[in-house]
């Protein structure tokens, strides 16, 4: 199915100029260890936590609602220390999901209610079914389907996931249109 | 699930593969050479490379092969199967020069984040060294297997052997060449399959040199079974002592039915392999050594060759009435596409529902233009446009009416017509040669589920 066009109310969020839609009802703690890099979509009820570490975001990225970007710890003799988290491009994190890894790579697709544990490596082009829950240190390799709780290597995805992931999120981006008056910027 | 995740499985648009099985373009490739439609099921699968999903080393399939297709540093959760993760502890040791005195030493043990198993729970004593200790428990039909193995190799040579006295020369093939070089042993069964089995000489066996096969021990019927033990009917049974279903087939050796008797599990291997045509023996795809890679040395998918049909979502679909739909057309590759479409003949198991329209002209898709992509420039395109077929055109994509006509009171609306393209075979001319490359037409039989009538109410 061709994607159809969803629309946002155009004063709710700012484009900045490199092209990210961030809403202003996201919460961005910590917003100058937050680095988007541009055509991204940061959707209503978000919460990104830069103040813990820096969050690096990659192009064409979709961060749906009330999902939440949070740098994992790590446990040491005196303390806890945060590390930073990177997000690659073409990126798209549905509704509700939770991640805490400590890095995704480029053309993941993270379902909805998905809990991503503390330090988890996602590797380029693989998949989260929705509601799955990722124990903490999983490592997700590429091609690959993961699911259930805890999540676990369920199926393999086509060679063409990197094209498919290409199309999808930016094709969500340009239906991704404002609506009513008043500036976005 | 929404997004690309259902897409390569969805039954929206499908496309008649070679083999007349229906696919989704996204599961299907193309071979360069006989231009046919290829599915996962009439390729070819060789294994390219074993590897642990956990710690993503990778090795030959010979040395995967000699380690059960097991990794040898990574463990599963026997309750759960989740990873588990070694953990260090410091434990106090006397000291053997002053009994009185005692000296912390580092122990490590596995434990499951999840959900919370360690091997302290079974007693298994912690280790000194943090990996390679783990040793595995040993298999109690170990030695039947492998007399029976044994036997069962050398029956194998034998009937090799008397196969080789009555062949002689056989054509060589790529297949041939590959499994002469054999690194990963599914190019030999691959070849096997074809029933083309290696005319090399066998190290091991002599010609004329007599096999002889010993009789092992035959195999008993166990016909009476332990009764059961009397605590079974006295003593109330604890559910959390006892392992479940999943747990005890996990350990397919051992089935232990108590939870004490659980034992860390070394980690299954994944595979990377490369597909080849069955006819042609040419390579569809063959991703990187590198089981981190996303690239792929050849990869020669439905995708990037053939336009991808998406539907624009109808409105209302009515019984017996004309409605227009919007089908897209995407054009993969870099050269602009021309497109016709004829009407499907005879039936090859698709079920249609309803009557399709086409455009009678040809039509011709724009090239593929990946920097105006990113670079959000529309380049200039000319093309004249019918526009009661053509609804919309942007960049590599055209949006095409047909006229639907639904033949039935309730289900889906399914059309089925042939798709006809035309397709610049660069693959058959040396890019040296100053010829011009073949054009190639290529015809696919697609059917197209438009959703289900809206009910005349």
């Amino acid at each position: 199915m061709e994607l159809v066009d969803t629309f946002y109310n155009n004063p709710e969020y700012i484009e900045t100029a490199s092209g990210n839609k961030v809403s202003r009802s996201s919460v961005l703690c910590g917003s100058q260890n937050i680095v988007i890099s541009g055509k991204s979509i940061i959707m209503t009820d978000c919460v990104i936590r830069g103040d813990l570490a820096n969050v690096r975001i990659g192009r064409h990225s979709v961060i749906s609602r009330k999902a939440v970007i949070r740098p994992p710890f790590k446990k040491f003799a005196k303390g806890v220390a945060f590390f930073p988290l990177h997000v690659g491009d073409h990126v798209f994190i549905d509704e509700g999901s939770i991640v805490n890894a400590a890095q995704v790579g480029s053309y993941v697709h993270i379902g909805k209610n998905c809990v991503i544990g503390r330090r988890c490596v996602l590797k380029d082009c693989c998949a989260i079914a929705d509601n799955t829950v990722l124990p903490p240190e999983t490592v997700v390799p590429p091609f690959t389907v993961f699911s259930g709780s805890p999540g676990q290597f369920t199926s393999e995805l086509p060679e063409c996931t990197q094209d498919l992931m290409i199309d999808f999120t930016m094709s969500y981006y340009q239906h991704f249109k404002p609506v009513g008056k008043g500036k976005g910027k | 699930m929404a997004g690309t995740l259902s897409l390569p499985d969805s039954e929206v648009v499908q496309y008649l593969c070679a083999c007349k099985k229906w696919n989704s373009i996204y599961r299907l490739y193309i071979c360069r050479r006989c231009f046919k439609i290829r599915c996962g099921d009439c390729v070819l699968h060789e294994v390219d490379s074993p590897y642990c999903p956990n710690c993503l080393e990778n090795m030959p399939s010979a040395e995967a092969k000699l380690k059960k297709n097991r990794c040898t540093n990574c463990f599963d959760c026997p309750s759960c199967g989740h990873t588990l993760t070694t953990r260090a502890t410091s434990q106090m040791i006397p000291n053997p020069d002053d009994p009185g005195k005692s000296t912390p030493k580092k122990m490590y043990y596995l434990a499951c984040g999840f959900c919370r198993w360690t091997t302290r729970d079974v007693a298994i004593p912690d280790k000194p060294i943090a990996s390679g200790a783990w040793e595995d428990m040993e298999n109690p039909d170990a030695a039947r297997i492998s007399t029976l193995l044994e036997h069962y190799q050398l029956l194998a040579q034998k009937e090799k052997v008397e196969k080789e006295r009555k062949k002689y020369s056989r054509r060589r093939s790529h297949l041939m060449y590959a499994a002469s070089m054999d690194k990963y042993g599914l190019v030999s069964v691959a070849a096997k399959r074809k029933g083309l089995i290696s005319a090399g000489p066998n190290p091991t066996i002599k010609e004329n040199e007599e096999i002889n096969i010993k009789t092992i021990k035959e195999a008993v019927t166990v016909e009476e079974f332990p009764p059961l033990p009397d605590e079974i009917f006295t003593e109330p049974i604890q559910l959390t002592k006892k392992t479940s279903i999943s747990q005890r087939l996990a350990m397919s050796e051992f089935q232990p039915s108590e939870a004490v008797e659980l034992y860390p599990r070394r980690k299954h291997l994944l595979i990377r392999r490369s597909l080849r045509c069955k006819e042609c023996e040419h390579n569809l795809s063959k991703p990187e050594f590198n089981p981190l890679s996303i690239k792929f040395k050849i990869q020669l998918i439905a995708l990037l060759y053939i336009p991808e049909i998406r539907v624009v979502p109808p409105g209302e679909l009515k019984y017996k009435k004309d409605t227009k739909i919007v089908l897209t057309f995407s054009n993969p590759v870099n050269t602009n596409t021309k497109i016709q479409f004829i009407q499907a003949e005879g039936n090859e198991g698709e079920k249609v529902t309803a009557k399709i329209e086409l455009p009678k002209k040809e039509l011709v898709l724009a090239h593929r233009d990946v920097p105006a992509m990113y670079a959000d420039m529309p380049a200039q395109q000319d093309f004249k446009d019918d526009s009661s077929v053509v609804s919309f055109r942007k960049a590599n994509k055209l949006g095409i009416i047909f006229k639907v006509t639904p033949l039935v009171q309730e289900g889906d609306v399914k059309v089925c017509f042939v798709l006809k393209h035309d397709y610049l075979n660069t693959a058959a001319t040396l890019p040296s040669e100053n010829e011009e490359p073949e054009i190639v037409w290529l015809e696919h039989r697609v059917t197209v589920n438009l959703g289900p009538v809206t009910s005349s109410k």
